[in-house]
């Protein structure tokens, strides 16, 4: 990515912002379901309607995250604050496969 | 209000996103709008046939202990009992045997449908029902390529055409409340172009957004479960899965014979346990024997769902419920919300009303790709001035090209392999090969037409093909009429009659766009891909490069 990374300004940075949104915004709506999948009514033990509803909210984040990302400052912050979401929910996600619900 | 730099960035991705997904985007949604009428269509392209109505109710019994003792295959896996008298169901039962194959390879299905004839005895054949319908499905879910990868590409695409609309709403943010239905009609064709673009995305943008989200996730299941079942579920998917399909699974035969009860009597006793429920068809698996089962896909008054997996299994012996688990208002939560997802998709609620609806707003939906595309290429638009003559940008011609070969290669092989159910039925040894051989045939020979006559002469030409071939449904149906010697039919219910009106009315359509895109290239501005005319002059003024993506 050209151009001075100390700059506060705004700048387009397409792909950047475009590669984190399209990855890590996949990354963010599987955690999510994930962790929905663990904690949400009936737990991980639900009914199969549960996986089927799954894909649906996966992809609604995962386009928001991705439709939304170019409001980031730059691509690197876009990385970086996605990059931090996504840290958190699989640790999150982890967390409740293999300590909690193991 | 939104820093302008952010909303030009949006416009950039709104633009790409929009011209690398327009094309497939088109064919799905035109392609996605006929299937609203799936069945109507599949009516429409189904031979005459013996029909249910030719084995009373009340002579059923006789007749399914017929196929099941000719045939043990259908008598473990399901004879189909049809109920509506639909013209695509050629018999009161049909079933499926295999092909020849060896055990355990990938192999065919034979149809077969059976009916009594007059002295009592079985008549069956094997008969393959037209797939003309599915085929029309087919084609808007992987827009004619192979699946899976049909299914990969389409659930990509779909994915960016909704990071196009969040974009596309982005960028007319700003000017929204002022312009909002506003259509400034006027010399100004590429403001009027934008402001209808505008206005129909914004109106119909509930829509949009239910059909990018759940088009993508229907797309992308496969991948998807897979991702989830490794990171997720770790194993625990596939077991729930297992327990998932319990409920569809029918009782094992005992190997005890008993006596089964009538469907008169079953359709009664399943009115009696389960109200609000509307049959589509019966199942039965083991007949004869005493833990024989009858499965019934159907609605629910009142629930969104698609009939494949809501139902309930009867016992065929004592027309007791063995299993509603999987009927609409016993599903559990997460699956009623994903039914209600699949239903929002497929416009599976309030019946024909809402099924219209998305007719018109998934025609909408393809006129949106299709304005899109003629968008970018009028932005770049090199304007001739004072007499010069101008030649438009390589990108912009082909581009033009690719629209028209495409979006009306689309619309005239859909018609035409319609129309090909009637001609070539009985003539030809694999109608259903036939219809994809045709669509491919006109689809990618309009393409090569448009790349080789260039967008202006090119669209002339191929409305007209598309109004011929339009027209040509409902001509069908008459000529069949007229002329019984053709070996041609003309069903007379609603269903089937409604496919050649709306068909004439389309046909009209095309040919009103095809009489004024005539006149446009004719005597149009001669400084547009639109136009067959050279403007004469001097040589061209120096243009300013365009401005890249805008």
């Amino acid at each position: 990515m050209p151009g001075d990374s100390r700059s506060d300004a705004w700048r387009p940075d397409w792909w950047g912002k475009a590669s984190a949104g399209a990855i890590l915004g996949f990354g963010l709506a599987l955690s999510l379901v994930g962790l929905y999948a663990y904690l949400g009514p009936g737990g991980i033990e639900a009914p199969g309607g549960r996986y089927s509803l799954m894909r649906y909210l996966e992809v609604f984040v995962w386009t928001a995250v991705f439709g939304f990302c170019f409001l980031f400052r730059s691509g690197r912050s876009a990385w970086a604050w996605l990059g931090a979401a996504n840290l958190i929910a699989f640790a999150a996600l982890f967390a409740c496969r293999f300590v909690f619900f193991a | 209000m939104i820093r302008a730099d952010i909303v030009r960035l949006y416009k950039t991705v709104h633009t790409w996103t929009g011209i690398t997904c327009g094309f497939a985007l088109f064919i799905a949604f035109y392609a996605g709008a006929l299937t609203m009428f799936q069945e109507p269509i599949a009516r429409w392209a189904s031979p005459p046939a013996v029909g249910v109505a030719a084995v009373p109710l009340d002579d059923v019994p006789r007749l399914l202990e017929l196929v099941a003792a000719a045939s043990p295959q259908a008598r473990a896996e399901g004879i189909k009992l049809h109920l509506r008298g639909h013209e695509n169901e050629p018999a009161r039962v049909t079933w499926e045997e295999d092909e020849p194959h060896e055990a355990g390879q990938p192999h065919g299905h034979v149809h077969w449908w059976g009916t009594l004839n007059p002295d009592g005895t079985l008549l069956a054949k094997p008969e393959e029902p037209s797939e003309l319908a599915e085929f029309i499905n087919d084609i808007h879910m992987r827009v004619g390529i192979p699946r899976p990868w049909g299914s990969y590409v389409m659930g990509v695409i779909s994915l960016l055409y909704g990071v196009a609309l969040i974009a596309g709403v982005i960028t007319l943010l700003p000017s929204l409340v002022k312009d909002f239905l506003e259509l400034r009609v006027g010399t100004n064709l590429k403001r009027m172009w934008l402001d209808a673009h505008n206005v129909v995305g914004i109106t119909a943008l509930p829509f949009h957004i239910a059909i990018a989200i759940t088009a993508t996730a229907l797309s992308l299941s496969g991948p998807l479960w897979s991702a989830q079942e490794h990171v997720i579920f770790g194993g625990k998917q596939a077991i729930l899965d297992k327990l998932d399909n319990v409920p569809y699974r029918a009782p094992k035969p005992v190997g005890e014979a008993a006596a089964m009860m009538a469907p008169a009597q079953l359709l009664q006793k399943l009115k009696e346990q389960v109200p609000d429920f509307e049959p589509r068809f019966l199942i039965f698996k083991n007949f004869g024997d005493k833990a024989a089962s009858v499965r019934v896909p159907g609605s629910e008054r009142g629930y969104v769902g698609d009939y494949h997996l809501g139902g309930v299994m009867l016992s065929a012996v004592t027309g007791e419920l063995i299993n509603d688990r999987t009927r609409p208002s016993r599903q559990d939560p997460d699956r009623r919300a994903s039914e209600t997802f699949y239903g929002l998709h497929a416009g599976h609620y309030q019946g024909s009303t809402v099924a219209w609806a998305y007719f018109f707003l998934g025609l909408s939906g393809a006129w949106l790709f299709y304005s899109g595309n003629l968008l970018w290429i009028e932005t770049r638009r090199k304007t001739a001035r004072k007499g010069g003559k101008v030649e438009q940008s390589r990108s912009t011609r082909l581009l033009g090209s690719a629209t028209i070969g495409v979006c009306l290669g689309c619309v005239a092989g859909i018609s035409v392999t319609i129309v090909a159910a009637k001609w070539l039925h009985g003539r030809v040894a694999d109608l259903n090969h036939w219809h994809e051989l045709i669509y491919y045939v006109v689809f990618l020979g309009s393409v090569a037409w448009a790349f080789a006559w260039g967008a202006a002469r090119s669209a002339v030409h191929l409305l007209w093909l598309c109004t011929a071939a339009t027209a040509a449904i409902p001509l069908t149906t008459l000529a069949a009429l007229l002329f019984p010697m053709l070996g041609m039919w003309a069903h007379g219910s609603i269903a089937t009659v409604g496919v050649d009106v709306v068909a004439f009315i389309g046909a009209l359509c095309f040919g009103w766009m095809a009489v004024a895109t005539q006149r446009r290239v004719t005597t149009g501005p001669a400084d547009s891909i639109w136009s067959v005319r050279k403007a004469d002059g001097a040589r061209p003024p120096r243009e300013p490069a365009a401005a890249p993506a805008e």
